[in-house]
C-alpha cells in the first residue's frame, strides 16, 4: 500500500511538473511570439502615422510661407504704395524747398520699397495668373512713377495748381489701378490660403482618424494577444488536468486487475478451496507473477519520475548486446511463451560493444519488446535485429512487429508521455502511456535515440541506435587494418 | 651817412614786399590750400534729362536774372539758389550776375511785380539739396562746387569748358571762409 501511494505521489509529481513546463513554455513562446507581432504592427503603424503627421505639418508649414507670409508681403506693398503718395501729396502743404525735398525723398524711398517688392512677387511667382498679375502691376506701377515724378517736379517748381491738376488726371486713376492690381494678387493669395487651409484640415481630419485607428488596432492586437496567451495557458492547465485524470484512471485499472487476482487466489487458499499442492502451486505462480506485473508498472512510473527529474545517472561501460538481448528475454519470456509469440533474433556477427548502462538499456530494449507484444495483434511474431551503422558509427537495434501500426499522424506523438492513441484506448489495449516515452528518454540520455517507422496494419519498426564504444572502435580499426594488410600481402 | 642808412631801409622794405607778394600774405588773410583748383570751380548743373550741354557767361546770366524763362524743349526754367552767405551763391551773383546780394534781390523783386518773373528763384539750405532739388526737377538749373558734384545732375559746359578744364571761367572765392 506505502508503495503504491509513493508511486503514484511520485508520478503524479513528476506529471505535474511536465504538464507545468509544458503550459508555461507554450505561453512563454506564444506570448514572445505574440508580443513582436503586436511591436512590428504598432511600429509599422506608428510610422505610417508619423508620416501622415508630418505631411500635415509641411502642409501648414507650406500654406504659412505661401500664403499668410504672400498675404503679409502683399499688405507691405499697399502699405508703401500708399506711402509713396502721400509722401508726394505732402509736399503741397508746405512752400519751404528743402521741406518740400524730404518729402520728395521719402516717396522716392517707398517707392524703392514697392518696385522691390514688386520685384521679390514675380521671382517667386510659380502659377502664369501670378506671373501675369505680377506684369500688370509692374506696368502700372512704373505709369503711376512717371505722373508722381511730374507731380513731384511741378510741386518742387511751386506750380501746386499744376501738380494738383496732373495728380487729379493721371496720377488718381493710375494709382487706382494699382490699388486693384495688389487687390487682385490678394484675393488670389486669399484663395489660395482657403485652398491649402482646406488641404490642412482635410489631412489633419485624416491623420487623425488614422491615428484612432492606429490606436484601436494596436490595442484590439494588444488585447486578442492577451487573450491568446490567457487561452493558451488555460488549454494547458486543462490538458494536465485530463492527463492527470486519465493518468489515475490508466494506473488504477492497471493496479487493480492483477491486485483483484491475487485478493482472489489469497481467499481461495483462505477458505480452503485449494486442497491440493498442485493446485497451490498454480495460486502460488499466480501472485507471484501478478506480484511481478505490479512491481513492474511501480518501477516504470518510478523509473520515468527519476528520468523526468534527471535524477537517474548512467554509468556507460562498454557492454556486449548479446548480454542485453539475454536479459530481456529471460525477463520476458514467460510472457511470450504464454502468449504463444514468436521472438526471431539476429546479431551481426561482427557487432561492436556498445557504451551503455546495461540495466538503463535493458529496460530500453525491453519496453520497446514489450510495446511490440501490446500492439503485435494476431501475428504472434516480433523481430529483434542488430547490426552496425559504420556511417554513424552506432549500433543500430531495430523491434520489429507485424501488428497493428500506427497512424502517421500519431507518429509525432508516440513518445509524448501519456500520450494513448485513440485507437488504442478503443481497442481495450490497457498501458501507462510511459513505455515509449521512457525507452527514448533513457536512449537520449546514453547519447543515442530512438526513431519509428510504421504503416497501419502492417506492423512497426523501432529503431534504437547506440555508440559504439571506444574501445570496440579501437578493434574494429585495428581488425580493419589487418584485414587490409593481409589483402595486400597476397 | 645818412643817405646810406635809406638806401638801405628801403631795400629791406622792398625785399619784404616782393616776400610778401610771392607768399600771397596780403592783408594778413591766407588762402585755404585747395584755393585754385579745380575743386573750387562753379559747377552749373540742370537735369538729367535737359538737352542742353553748353552755354555761355552771357546765356547764364540771362538765366539767373530771369530774363529767360523756358528751355529750348519749351520747358520751365526754374532756378535753384543756395541761401545767403554761400560762397557760391556769392561767386555766381559776382561772376555771372555782376550784382551785388542787394542788386540781385532788387533785380528779382522787380521781375516778379513786372511779371517778367514767373516764380522767383528756390532757395536751398545746402549743395546737397540742390543737387535733390535739380534730380527732381525737369527745368532746373544751380550750381554747386565742383567737389560736390555726383552723377544724379548733369554739369554744363561754360564757354565751352568743363568745371575740370584748367579755363574753366567760373571760380568760388574762398577767401575769409572759415
Amino acid at each position: 500500500m506505502f508503495l503504491r501511494n509513493y508511486a503514484v505521489s511520485k508520478a503524479l509529481d513528476s506529471l505535474l511538473g511536465f504538464a507545468r513546463t509544458q503550459g508555461q513554455r507554450l505561453s512563454k513562446y506564444g506570448s514572445l511570439f505574440l508580443t513582436i507581432v503586436v511591436c512590428i504592427v504598432a511600429l509599422g503603424l506608428g510610422i505610417f502615422a508619423v508620416g501622415d503627421l508630418q505631411v500635415v505639418d509641411l502642409q501648414a508649414q507650406q500654406m504659412y510661407a505661401v500664403s499668410v507670409l504672400g498675404l503679409r508681403h502683399i499688405g507691405e506693398l499697399q502699405y508703401e504704395a500708399q506711402e509713396t503718395r502721400r509722401s508726394t501729396l505732402y509736399a503741397l502743404t508746405t512752400n519751404d524747398s528743402n521741406r518740400q525735398l524730404e518729402y520728395a525723398d521719402q516717396s522716392r524711398a517707398a517707392d524703392r520699397h514697392v518696385t522691390e517688392g514688386i520685384a521679390e512677387y514675380l521671382k517667386q511667382a510659380g502659377i502664369p495668373q501670378e506671373i501675369a498679375m505680377g506684369h500688370n502691376l509692374e506696368a502700372d506701377w512704373a505709369d503711376y512713377l512717371k505722373i508722381r515724378d511730374e507731380v513731384l517736379a511741378s510741386i518742387l517748381e511751386g506750380s501746386a495748381k499744376e501738380a494738383v491738376d496732373l495728380d487729379l488726371k493721371g496720377g488718381v486713376p493710375s494709382f487706382d489701378r494699382v490699388r486693384q492690381d495688389l487687390d487682385s494678387i490678394k484675393r488670389l493669395y486669399d484663395e489660395r490660403a482657403a485652398q491649402q487651409l482646406a488641404l490642412v484640415d482635410t489631412s489633419s481630419r485624416r491623420s487623425i482618424y488614422r491615428l484612432i485607428t492606429v490606436l484601436t488596432l494596436t490595442i484590439s492586437f494588444a488585447c486578442i494577444s492577451i487573450w491568446l496567451v490567457q487561452r493558451s495557458r488555460l488549454a494547458a492547465a486543462l490538458q494536465l488536468a485530463r492527463l492527470q485524470m486519465d493518468f489515475v484512471a490508466s494506473i488504477s485499472h492497471e493496479l487493480r486487475t492483477p491486485l483483484s487476482v491475487i485478493r482472489s487466489a489469497a481467499e481461495n487458499i483462505c477458505d480452503g478451496i485449494v486442497d491440493n499442492a498442485e493446485q497451490l502451486t498454480g495460486y502460488g505462480s499466480m501472485i507471484r507473477n501478478q506480484t511481478r506485473q505490479v512491481t513492474d508498472l511501480v518501477n516504470q512510473i518510478l523509473l520515468f519520475a527519476a528520468t523526468r527529474q534527471r535524477k537517474q545517472a548512467y554509468a556507460l561501460t562498454s557492454v556486449p548486446f548479446s548480454q542485453v538481448l539475454d536479459s530481456v528475454t529471460e525477463n520476458i519470456s514467460e510472457l511470450l511463451r504464454d502468449g504463444g509469440f514468436v521472438l526471431e533474433q539476429h546479431i551481426d556477427p561482427d557487432l561492436p560493444e556498445l557504451l551503455a548502462d546495461p540495466a538503463a538499456l535493458t529496460q530500453c530494449l525491453q519496453n520497446l519488446v514489450v510495446n511490440a507484444i501490446k500492439y503485435s495483434g494476431s501475428s504472434k511474431w516480433i523481430g529483434i535485429f542488430a547490426s552496425h551503422s559504420t556511417s554513424e558509427n552506432k549500433v543500430l537495434i531495430r523491434v520489429q512487429d507485424r501488428g497493428i501500426g500506427i497512424a502517421h499522424s500519431e507518429l509525432k506523438r508516440i513518445f509524448e508521455p501519456f500520450y494513448r492513441s485513440p485507437a488504442v484506448s478503443a481497442a481495450q489495449i490497457h498501458g501507462t502511456g510511459l513505455g515509449l516515452a521512457l525507452a527514448r528518454n533513457i536512449a537520449q540520455a546514453m547519447a543515442g535515440d530512438i526513431l519509428v517507422q510504421s504503416e497501419l496494419q502492417s506492423g512497426s519498426i523501432f529503431t534504437i541506435q547506440i555508440p559504439v564504444s571506444p574501445e570496440s572502435q579501437l578493434r574494429v580499426r585495428a581488425k580493419g587494418f589487418t584485414t587490409k594488410a593481409s589483402s595486400t600481402s597476397k | 651817412m645818412g643817405r646810406v642808412t635809406n638806401v638801405v631801409l628801403i631795400l629791406i622794405a622792398a625785399g619784404l614786399s616782393l616776400w610778401s607778394f610771392n607768399s600771397g600774405a596780403v592783408g594778413g588773410v591766407s588762402l585755404p590750400e585747395h584755393a585754385g583748383s579745380s575743386d573750387q570751380n562753379l559747377a552749373i548743373v540742370v537735369n538729367l534729362a535737359n538737352s542742353v550741354s553748353d552755354l555761355s557767361k552771357v546765356e547764364l546770366r540771362t538765366i539767373f536774372l530771369g530774363q529767360r524763362s523756358y528751355w529750348p524743349n519749351g520747358r520751365r526754367i526754374t532756378i535753384v539758389m543756395l541761401e545767403v552767405g554761400h560762397p557760391e551763391r556769392k561767386a555766381l551773383l559776382q561772376e555771372v550776375c555782376q550784382m551785388t546780394e542787394k542788386d540781385y534781390n532788387n533785380r528779382i523783386l522787380h521781375g516778379l511785380f513786372t511779371g517778367e518773373l514767373f516764380v522767383s528763384p528756390k532757395t536751398l539750405a545746402s549743395p546737397t539739396g540742390v543737387r535733390k532739388f535739380v534730380f527732381n526737377v525737369p527745368g532746373a538749373i544751380g550750381y554747386v562746387r565742383r567737389s560736390d558734384l555726383d552723377d544724379t545732375v548733369k554739369v554744363l559746359r561754360i564757354e565751352g569748358k568743363l568745371p575740370d578744364d584748367p579755363e574753366y571761367p567760373l571760380h568760388v572765392d574762398l577767401r575769409g571762409v572759415k
